[in-house]
């Protein structure tokens, strides 16, 4: 009897020590972003929208995005072409002209799928930043990176995830140096080092992720933090992503934009 | 106008808060004209589905029977979508209806606009979005 007892109490303690948290679900919930500027500063007050205008709407956001204090840090040999970038974003955004948004730029997914040995991503564009190609598939069976030389720079990189408690921590390199950290002319080396952390928190999806690029950065950026809701709907599905086709630069007659 | 907060404003709305600038793939303000509104009716000839803008493309027949070809563009589909603006089947934009549009004007001076509103022939008004300058005078 007293055995038996042991061996519930075994089983129930490796069940325990096994257990990790159930990322699964469609996250597109509302979105809430991190708390860079909060909702009783005078900017928020003051600026959204100004008389409900388009113009001010789309104005007071780009002036609330660059007032968010939390940016990267880059090298000041860089300043220049950030300047640079920024100033003909409407040209020079990868993610302007429909290219992917790839990593970190493309945010928290819209869907987790998990299973024992691998998670995958599902992203939707919009919300999801650039365009395309809206998945990833993340291995957590232990195995290491490929060596960097070994591997193609690509949008998304190589991928590799594990659990640290209840985190999933996803690191990710192997990138090639098109796409943007974000808005912003915020451009990245090849030898870009991204740090995912997912974690459930009842049903909200807190994402965070932390950029290390040594060689255009000063130091690691650590990104806002994001929010997803878990969609209350058992039923839901994610949208279809459909194609991307950019026809408004031909039409710019000034350099104005967000 | 002073209900300037149509739901496609109301998602833009949620998502700006969001500080993810899906509808804002281009500042409005580097293309069109806000101070130059037009109303058009013509035949829808074509609805193009895609990102980051849907547009729809009429014929206009003018005062002398010459026919302009114009082109609208609209918010992403996602949006439409959930200003419950879709495919003919499912009520929605058809080939061949002629439709009303309210808009404003691309600054080039190309028969393209930005479309504010749009009158089905059964009826019904979508508003695209709304808000401009000399709406809330």
């Amino acid at each position: 009897m007293r055995q038996s007892f042991l061996v519930v109490v075994c089983v129930a303690f490796a069940g325990n020590a096994s257990a990790q948290a159930d990322l699964t679900g469609v996250w597109n919930g509302t979105t809430v972003n991190g708390p860079h500027i909060k909702s009783d500063d005078p900017l928020v007050t003051n600026l959204p929208a100004r008389d409900g205008t388009l113009l001010n709407f789309e104005r007071d956001g780009t002036l609330i995005r660059r007032a968010n204090p939390n940016k990267p840090i880059y090298k000041p040999e860089y300043w220049e072409k950030i300047q640079k970038l920024d100033q003909s974003e409407n040209e020079s955004d990868p993610s302007y002209g429909c290219m992917p948004g790839g990593v970190p730029r493309i945010g928290p997914p819209a869907q987790i799928v998990q299973t024992p040995k691998q998670l995958v991503f599902l992203y939707v564009s919009p919300p999801a930043q650039g365009w395309g190609d809206p998945y990833r598939v993340i291995p957590t069976d232990g195995r290491k990176h490929t060596p960097l030389q070994d591997l193609d720079g690509t949008w998304k990189g190589e991928s590799i995830g594990h659990w640290e408690g209840d985190t999933l921590v996803v690191d990710t390199i192997g990138f090639n140096d098109s796409s943007w950290l974000d808005i912003g002319g915020y451009f990245h080396s090849e030898n870009l080092h991204v740090i995912e952390r997912l974690r459930r928190d009842g049903n909200n999806l807190i994402w965070q992720a932390t950029v290390e690029d040594p060689d255009v950065l000063l130091k690691p950026w650590v990104m806002n933090q994001r929010v997803q809701k878990l969609n209350p709907d058992p039923l839901a599905e994610l949208a279809e992503s459909l194609p991307c086709v950019e026809r408004d630069l031909s039409h710019l007659v000034t350099k104005e934009h967000h | 106008m002073k209900h300037f907060m149509s739901i496609v404003l109301c998602v833009a709305t949620i998502l700006y808060l969001a500080s993810v600038p899906v509808l804002a793939h281009h500042s409005v303000q580097a293309e069109f004209d806000l101070s130059k509104p037009i109303t058009v009716t013509g035949v829808v000839t074509k609805v193009e589905w895609i990102n980051p803008h849907s547009y729809l493309y009429l014929d206009v027949t003018d005062g002398t029977g010459k026919v302009k070809h114009w082109s609208f563009e609209m918010a992403g589909p996602g949006a439409l979508r959930k200003a419950g603006l879709s495919r003919a089947d499912r009520g929605g934009l058809k080939v061949g209806d002629t439709v009303s549009v309210n808009g404003v004007l691309a600054k080039d001076g190309t028969d393209f606009a930005l479309i504010k509103d749009v009158s089905l022939p059964d009826g019904r008004k979508f508003t695209i979005w709304s808000g401009d300058p000399s709406d809330n005078k």
